[in-house]
Formats: C-alpha cells, structure tokens, sequence
C-alpha cells in the first residue's frame, strides 16, 4: 500500500464524509439553494455517462492485454449489448452477465 | 432529556434491522464487484478493502479505484468522488432534523454510515412513527450495522475472489458495465436522457485532453445541459 495510495482514500473518504454529514452535523437549517437541488437530479445522469466513456472508448481490458489486440475492440459493443440488455430487462445482473458475456464472444470471434 | 432503557431501545434496532433486509440482496453483487475490481488493477485485498472501509460509498468506490489505476491526478479523482456522493448532502438535509439533537459521536457516526438505504427507510418510517430519539437513533443504528456489515464482507470476500480469477476475465469492465446500469436507471425524463448524452457525448469529444478533463467538462456540461432543457420544456 503506497503512501499516495492510502492519502489518496483517506481524501476521498474525507470528501464522502464531509458530504454525508454536510447537514447532519450542522446544527442551524438552512435549505439548500434551489439551483443546488435543480442540478443534483441531473448528477447522475451526466456524471456516470461521462465517467464510463472513457473506459469503454479507451485502454485494454485483461483479455486483450493477456492474448493481443483484434480488429474491433470488444469493449464499444459489450457495452452496446448491456445496455440493450438493461432496456429490456430492467435489471443490473442481467445486464452485467450480458455485457461480459459479449465482451468474450466478440473477442474470441476475431481470433 | 428522559433516558430510555435499553431494552425499549432494542426492538427499535430490531425493526431497522428488519426494513433493512429486503434491500440487501441487492447490494450483495456490487458489494463483490466493489471488492473484486481494485484486484483486478494490482491492488491487495487490504487496498481494496479499504476503500470500503473509509468511503463507505460503492459508486465512488468503483469511481476511485478506475482513476486511480488510469494515474489520474487526485484533484480529479477528489472532485469525481464528490460529484457521485453529491446526493448524500440531500439525504444529509432531509434525515438531519430527525437526528440533529444527537451526541456529536452519534452524529459522525450516522454521517459516516448515511446510504441510499438507510436514508430511504429512514425517511419513510421517521415521518409515520412517533419515536424519540434514542429509538430514531437505534432504528438508524440497527439498519446500518447490518448493511455496513455486509458491505464489508462483500468487499473482503469479492477481494479474495478476485485474486484467484486470471486477469483475462477482464472483471475490471464489470465498473464501467455497473455504471451503465445505474445511469440508464436514472434516464427518467426527457431532460435526464439529454443529461446522459451530453455527458457522454463531451466525454468522448475530450477522451484525449490531459488529466481526465473530458470526463469532468462531460459531467459539468451535461448538468447545466438537463437543467436548460427542463426549465426551457416547463
């Protein structure tokens, strides 16, 4: 465990806690700023849809980094797949059991 | 403040106990994912438990360790984490009247351990009971020490799981599959789905800007984007 590893959780740990107890530990009301609470329901959205281009647009997962690239990376169309799967389904376990599952099938198909 | 006895306390802790339960399968998976991918990234079973243990927030969790291994700048990784716990200060806001006349330890305490979960039963069974506080406290208490403890057991076991599994089962893509998940969960409106496509969408434009840029611009970005498009649509 690297120095910048355990200050680097400590931190985020820290920012997760000061947020969570943002109001509980404040002892005087105030109500949040409605612009505040305006854009809060549209955090997840945007965050989690930015936060996951980057990993299905970029880098190797294990498989390609174990056995070597092919010609269509994988990951673009797993993802693809999931989703469709979580429109139909609804639900998180399918959805991941088909994404990993077509991450392996349009790997293996290329080889 | 008239002291309650312990054991009027204890069927209190018992019935956050019980409300919990139904909400518990459903963390056990991303519970074993959040314990599993930081392996996959070369992390030990200690490294990855740790996150469980000193954030306490699964899709941060997941959040750090990915940009983390990407070598992302801390400040990044600082702002992605306050960004996807932003709805804590929310929950913060709304459960805080109920607890606010607590012990400054029982305050942290319940900061630290505040979840989707606890905050949804909490919120639902505060406002239709006529509890004082120790007995809000002990239902908040009896409800987190069982979540958290399975959250930590996840983690520990999908830590020892993960070390067995050969890196070409590429697990690690279960975080941005996991995400996927609990972002299209979200796309509820018309203004949300235009959130998520921008975010996307300025995310990929800026995959090659230095420190993570295009994913923190996607986030921004798409927030103000939904935020115009519902106020322009109502």
């Amino acid at each position: 465990m690297s120095e910048e590893f355990i200050v680097t959780v400590a931190l985020a740990g820290l920012v997760t806690l000061g947020l969570k107890s943002a109001f509980i530990e404040g002892q005087h009301y105030f109500t949040l700023p409605k612009w505040f609470v305006e854009a809060l329901e549209f955090v997840p959205s945007a965050v989690l849809c930015a936060l996951i281009v980057p990993s299905i647009f970029k880098g190797d997962v294990g498989l390609i980094a174990t056995f070597g690239p092919v010609g269509i990376d994988p990951k673009p169309i797993a993802a693809l797949i999931a989703a469709i799967t979580f429109f139909t389904t609804k639900k998180t376990i399918p959805t991941l059991t088909a994404g990993m599952a077509s991450l392996y099938l349009v790997y293996w198909v290329q080889l | 403040m008239q002291k309650t006895s312990p054991t009027h306390l204890r069927p209190r802790a018992l019935q956050g106990m019980h409300a919990m339960l139904p909400l518990l399968p459903g963390i056990i998976p991303f519970g074993l994912i959040a314990g599993f991918t930081p392996i996959s990234f070369g992390y030990t079973w200690l490294d990855s438990w740790m996150g469980s243990l000193l954030m306490f927030a699964g899709a941060s969790q997941l959040a750090a360790y990915q940009l983390m291994n990407e070598g992302a700048s801390i400040w990044v990784i600082l702002l992605t984490v306050a960004a996807i716990n932003l709805r804590y200060v929310l929950y913060s806001a709304s459960i805080a009247p109920h607890l606010a006349d607590a012990n400054r330890t029982t305050r942290l305490l319940a900061g630290y351990g505040l979840t989707d979960q606890i905050y949804a039963v909490c919120h639902r069974d505060y406002l239709t009971h006529d509890w004082n506080l120790e007995e809000r406290v002990a239902y908040y208490t009896g409800g987190t020490v069982l979540l958290w403890g399975l959250w930590q057991a996840c983690t520990i076991v999908g830590a020892f799981v993960g070390q067995i599994i050969p890196v070409f089962w590429s697990l690690e893509f279960m975080i941005p599959l996991t995400f996927l998940a609990l972002a299209l969960n979200t796309l509820k409106t018309r203004s949300h789905q235009v959130a998520a496509m921008t975010g996307a969408t300025v995310s990929f434009i800026g995959l090659d800007l230095p420190y993570n840029l295009g994913l923190i611009f996607g986030g921004l970005v798409g927030i103000i984007v939904g935020v115009l498009h519902k106020r322009l649509s109502e």
